[in-house]
């Protein structure tokens, strides 16, 4: 017994045993390492079938304004970097259309779909487009009595971005940084919507939903424009604009795919 | 901080600030208001001390009134209201900031100003107490409940005559409860169970108001 007891002969009982709880664990290691080994094909396969599957579709939208319907039956589907140009005459219900898109607006039947699930029903994708898309519509969202750099850190904050040395950068960017202290309602209509559009460069939005992008914006200020959603769209973005000109001569022109309302 | 309630109520005050007019306003307002009747009642000390309370009280809620409409106005006209619509973050914690921003730069201020109205009143010192805890108590209240009458008008351009007929009515109740604390206590009685009404209607008021002035916000920008 006090042989048994001693140290030396634990180990050599004891060894044995935990050699064979290790080969015990043979099947369940390999198990795992299969399991893994599944799981990494199956996030390779949703990687390869997200860039070619749409990101966001729109199915038999119908809106209606008072007594009169602006269109019906309006559908698309974008996937990653591909940018949407609508067209149409004015009040045919472009901005509407946006703002449906957005999910400020319901429509009257139809739905929209982010990533295979309605951005209307369902709550939880609600929030998860939410943080993925960026509205600029007519109105921009700027504080009259905020100074430019005011202004987008309130925006940076809110999307989290706390690193604030960086909007120097995106205001140099947009050429307006030597008017980062003039208070917003100083500055002329170009170099507002030079402002609402620095908004976008900040934070990770897959998805921009422009209204009249290059309205008020000078030669330079369209060049500056193009190239930001040229990237953005290269980047595996997408965008939605709406514009009167044809952009047939943009920089992003290949990427265009044309919705008449 | 990026917490959304600290984040609204940063801005909110950022904003006031810049333009004063939103602080001094309202408060001119309360104090001329109030100041009308002692002229236009006779000179009985007695009279005055009586109805003082209740007076003051009213031109807190016609002053709060006042300025509701411009409430959402500012917000909802150059666009910041759509973002926040579209926004993750919760949009009853980033309204229930903004209310109480438009708290402290209405009710706050025209609470801790009472005083000094009281002895245009000449109300004695034991009731001008009496007031200034109500008017701190009530005032929040009176903000949460005008926000959803503000939410739900913003979008009309002249909506100021439809918001004072919906909120009116129900700022009653908290009327009722406000001024009769201080008629209460000018008669030697104790004022707990007005200020317990008082202290409900705020709890309910804090819970449930910022919700519906969400709800009423989705509403009406569509």
């Amino acid at each position: 017994m006090v042989l048994l007891n001693s140290p030396y002969c634990k180990i050599i009982l004891n060894e044995p045993l935990r050699l064979a709880n290790w080969w015990a664990n043979i099947p369940s290691i390999s198990f795992s390492i299969v399991a893994l080994y599944i799981t990494a094909l199956n996030l390779l396969s949703d990687i390869s079938s997200t860039s070619i599957a749409p990101i966001l579709s729109a199915h038999e939208l119908r809106c209606v304004r008072g007594e009169r319907c602006l269109f019906d039956g309006v559908g698309f589907s974008l996937s990653a970097g591909q940018c949407l140009h609508l067209l149409g005459s004015n009040g045919s219900g472009k901005t509407s259309l946006l703002r449906i898109i957005a999910g400020i607006n319901r429509p009257q039947s139809g739905d929209v779909q982010w990533r295979a699930s309605s951005i209307f029903d369902d709550p939880a994708n609600r929030l998860k487009y939410f943080s993925a898309v960026a509205y600029l519509g007519h109105k921009d969202g700027l504080k009259d009595e905020l100074t430019a750099t005011e202004n987008l850190s309130f925006y940076r904050r809110l999307e989290n971005a706390s690193n604030q040395t960086l909007i120097d950068q995106d205001l140099a960017r947009m050429g307006i940084l030597e008017h980062a202290e003039i208070s917003a309602n100083k500055l002329s209509f170009g170099q507002r919507r030079r402002l609402a559009f620095a908004r976008l460069l900040h934070a990770d939005f897959r998805l921009w939903i422009l209204d009249e992008p290059f309205t008020g914006v000078d030669i330079q200020g369209r060049t500056l424009i193009e190239q930001i959603c040229n990237q953005h769209l290269a980047s595996g973005g997408i965008i939605i604009l709406t514009n009167h000109q044809s952009l047939a001569t943009s920089l992003f022109a290949q990427h265009i795919k044309q919705l008449r309302l | 901080m990026n917490n959304t309630f600290i984040l609204f109520c940063q801005r909110e005050w950022q904003l006031l600030f810049r333009n004063t007019s939103n602080l001094v306003q309202p408060l001119c307002f309360f104090v001329i208001i109030a100041l009308l009747f002692p002229f236009s009642l006779p000179l009985e000390n007695e009279l005055l001390q009586r109805i003082g309370g209740g007076i003051i009280w009213v031109s807190a809620v016609l002053a709060i009134l006042m300025s509701l409409e411009s409430m959402f106005r500012a917000d909802f006209n150059d666009g910041a209201l759509e973002q926040w619509l579209i926004h993750p973050r919760s949009l009853p914690l980033a309204m229930l900031a903004k209310v109480f921003a438009h708290w402290c730069a209405t009710g706050l201020i025209l609470a801790l100003f009472s005083p000094i109205l009281c002895l245009a009143f000449r109300i004695p010192a034991e009731q001008i107490w009496v007031l200034f805890l109500g008017l701190i108590i009530g005032t929040p209240s009176l903000s949460l409940i005008g926000a959803i009458g503000a939410a739900l008008t913003v979008t009309l351009h002249r909506g100021g005559v439809l918001l004072a007929i919906i909120i009116l009515p129900l700022y009653i109740p908290i009327l009722i409860f406000g001024a009769g604390m201080i008629t209460q206590s000018y008669s030697g009685a104790a004022i707990y169970s007005q200020l317990y009404a008082l202290l409900a209607i705020l709890a309910l008021a804090i819970t449930l108001a910022p919700f519906a002035i969400a709800g009423a916000l989705r509403t009406t920008i569509e």
